[in-house]
């Protein structure tokens, strides 16, 4: 083709609608290429996204958008073998437009996305494989796909964890297995007023809830459900060291069946039809573990340059893939002015990203990777929570103990001197 | 000598799931029918021999204007679109006329091919429909097609056997599946396609009035419920056990 | 139902579009790698499987392309690529 895009586009996940949507609007000439049938076919989420931070990025897409429930409640779950600790949490605050979170399903998201990223007049090309990146004298120059070759001023690699992209280019290495989870779910349908029913929800209120411990036998990871509009997204993300590693051993679909028969979620999902099974790595690194953002004609975003993470409370990548995306577009869009897409000038993207949220929450949340795969999160602590409470409250048959010395029974001073230092560790996150 | 393909938008059959034994078909994708892209295949390797365009033909909803963008890459010249709500699920004679009109406004047609069956409801009935409304022969079942000036050489693929025709042109051709295997567009060609002209008309355009005609309502196409209890039984004794069960002996 | 569903009946639920050459073969030589083994335990599709001679099995069919065995094996036992353009699992909800 005699045409030369400003940008092309690998990959239509969150980070590729973002940048293309962008770049669009701005008027220039972008080529975004997704080898699934559509765009969210081949993406997968837990199922949750937080707009505040992304809002004024896109200011004319969220009214509209396909999502599925605000979140308004919170909860977690520490579950012990035979027993669990659960917390909860609503406020009127959750309930308040604009909403801060929702559940998303994203092969109905990204389809609709990239529809109106289309309508500003990107072209978009599904079933098409990107193979290799053209490289030319250390600079990239455009991409082959299906024998095709497709040249532009610059790529933007936003296909995902593995980024082959990215590894093509050097700026990315194979990473190991402990800065990676997997996670797996099930898309369970239930009839919407039965979902409002089950979770105390009316309407177009949803709810999150995270559960750790038994959940993934102890590993580092844990489950999740969200409600969607009718359907349940339930799953487990687990470590792919501590899966590995074994201890106890277990294949990682049988953690999701165990996870889907512990009553407390059981009674959630009864009656309810699995009507997709899907998986997918998540990059969980930290900042330590990010790519090169940015080379000689080409820029990475979304969960190709790791943006994900994981801090216990919340695991969040959507809104970093968007955000990503948005910056590299502006990147591009900078580049294109000056005519200038060498290195140096793509190399705004990532000081832009670094006086956003992405960077800073990247470095914010820096220690806790290390601080998360501390093992007595998944296993000690859940235990001993549960066994704290079965004795605060039981009532036997003769007198009941004191409820001070109950507790402190469970913690010595070699215990309270150990969880001091897990609280250290966890304090820096 | 121009040529014509006729090609209906299904429903992607692989992406339909079942619902209370009913197809949800909210959400699915469509596309062009498979064996009509052989229709197309076999269009295009025509004309790459002896010149001509291939034009596409198509009614439906709205949704056809994107759907057919896979046969303009897919080597098409034109594309000639009918395009109406209605005419999406219209039964086999209403398409008939209208795509038996839309033919009668394209220039120098020789050729019309058709697939042997559309992808969704496989009546395989339009092609027919449209030579007896045009007046023109017919040939089913091709294997192959051959063009010489003003005939074509068709080979039928029977079951007992091959049947060669030697038929004058315009004729309408409905192709077997496996006469070809189609090819795959590449991304420049999918991008060209949207530059490639297309003539869009509505129903109102048509010269054809299609009040007053029988209406063919499908009532059902469930398969039957089985009765079958799909007892599993381990040896002679269960089974009698389990015959006894029901009475039966 | 929501009651346990074998993960090959899981699977089935998902639309799976046929490919012509498989997109992650164990590469020659590697059946019996120790680094094959894990794909055993971290695969969420269940794919990898140990025959009788100690040598790792994989079977395509039900792929789900989430990158686990990749990472957790590494591309010196696993010839990994992505399916063709509009090939593999096709997700409806996601």
């Amino acid at each position: 083709m005699e045409e030369k895009f400003d940008a092309i586009i690998v990959g239509a996940g969150l980070a590729g609608l973002g940048a293309a949507y962008t770049l669009a609007q701005e008027g220039l000439e972008v080529l975004l290429l997704e080898r699934g049938d559509y765009p969210g076919s081949k993406n997968v989420t837990g199922g949750r996204i937080y707009l505040n931070p992304i809002r004024d990025m896109f200011p004319d897409l969220w009214k509209k958008a396909p999502l599925e429930r605000h979140i308004t409640q919170e909860g977690v779950s520490v579950m012990a073998g035979e027993r669990s600790l659960n917390v909860s949490y609503r406020g009127e605050e959750l309930d308040q437009e604009p909403y801060q979170s929702y559940s998303i399903l994203r092969a109905k998201f990204d389809r609709w996305m990239a529809k109106q990223a289309e309508r500003k007049g990107a072209m978009l090309v599904s079933r098409s494989r990107v193979d290799d990146l053209i490289i030319e004298n250390g600079r990239v120059e455009g991409v082959y796909a299906g024998g095709d070759e497709l040249r532009s001023h610059t790529v933007i690699a936003c296909d995902g964890v593995l980024s082959l992209m990215a590894e093509k280019a050097g700026l990315r290495k194979a990473g190991s297995a402990s800065q990676y989870g997997v996670g797996f779910k099930e898309i369970i349908e239930l009839d919407s007023a039965l979902i409002n029913e089950r979770f105390g929800l009316e309407g177009d209120e949803g709810a999150a809830r995270l559960f750790m411990g038994e959940v993934t036998r102890g590993k580092f990871g844990g489950g999740f459900l969200y409600t969607n509009k009718d359907s349940v997204s339930l799953g487990i993300v687990v470590g792919i060291k501590d899966l590995i590693e074994g201890q106890p051993a277990v294949q990682a679909p049988v953690l999701l069946d165990e996870f889907k028969q512990r009553p407390e979620v059981a009674r959630l999902i009864k009656g309810g039809e699995t009507v997709e099974y899907s998986a997918h790595v998540i990059p969980e690194g930290g900042l330590r573990a990010l790519t090169k953002l940015s080379g000689d004609g080409i820029l990475v975003a979304g969960d190709a340059a790791g943006f994900s993470m994981n801090i216990g409370v919340t695991v969040r990548g959507m809104e970093y893939a968007l955000a990503s995306g948005y910056y590299a577009a502006q990147a591009v869009i900078q580049a294109k002015a000056k005519e200038d897409f060498s290195a140096a000038s793509l190399a705004s993207y990532e000081s832009m990203l670094n006086d956003s949220f992405v960077m800073q929450d990247f470095k914010n949340f820096s220690e806790a990777p290390e601080a998360l795969e501390n093992h007595r999160i998944y296993s000690y602590y859940p235990e001993l929570a549960g066994n704290i409470m079965r004795d605060l409250y039981s009532v036997p048959a003769g007198s009941k103990a004191k409820l001070y010395p109950t507790v402190k029974k469970y913690l010595g001073t070699g215990e309270l001197w150990a969880m001091f230092k897990d609280m250290r560790k966890v304090m820096k996150i | 000598m121009n040529i014509v393909v006729a090609m209906k938008q299904i429903p992607d059959l692989q992406q339909i799931r079942i619902r209370n034994r009913k197809p949800v078909l909210d959400g699915v994708p469509s596309a062009l029918g498979v064996i009509d892209k052989n229709a197309l295949e076999a269009a295009v390797l025509l004309k790459e021999k002896q010149g001509g365009k291939v034009i596409v033909l198509s009614a439906g909803n709205e949704e056809v204007e994107e759907t057919v963008k896979e046969a303009l890459a897919a080597g098409a010249d034109e594309a000639f679109l009918v395009l109406d709500d209605d005419l999406e699920g219209a039964d086999g004679s209403t398409k008939a006329m209208v795509l038996a009109e839309a033919i009668n406004k394209i220039e120098d047609v020789g050729l019309i091919l058709f697939g042997e069956g559309s992808g969704d409801n496989y009546s395989g009935q339009v092609g027919s429909r449209v030579a007896e409304l045009l007046g023109m022969p017919q040939a089913a079942y091709a294997s192959s097609i051959e063009i010489n000036d003003s005939s074509a050489v068709i080979t039928r693929s029977l079951e007992d056997g091959d049947e060669i025709l030697e038929v004058s042109l315009p004729v309408v051709v409905s192709v077997l599946g496996d006469i070809n295997e189609p090819r795959i567009p590449s991304v420049t060609q999918i991008l060209k396609a949207g530059r490639k002209p297309k003539e869009v008309l509505e129903l109102e355009d048509l010269e054809i009035n299609l009040t007053g005609l029988p209406e063919i309502m499908t009532v059902s196409n469930l398969a039957p419920e089985t009765d079958r209890k799909q007892v599993k039984v381990a040896s002679v004794e269960e089974l009698l056990q389990a015959l006894r069960t029901e009475g039966v002996i | 139902m929501s009651e346990i569903i074998g993960l090959k009946a899981k699977l089935g639920l998902d639309v799976f579009k046929h490919d012509k050459e498989p997109h992650i073969k164990i590469k020659p030589g590697m059946e019996k790698d120790p680094r094959l083994k894990r794909a055993i335990l971290v695969c969420p599709a269940g794919l990898y499987e140990e025959n009788q001679d100690g040598e790792v099995e994989l079977t395509i069919d039900g792929c789900l392309e989430c990158g686990t065995c990749r990472i957790a094996c590494g591309t010196e036992v696993l010839e990994w690529y992505y399916p063709t353009g509009g090939a593999g699992v096709q997700f409806r909800f996601g």
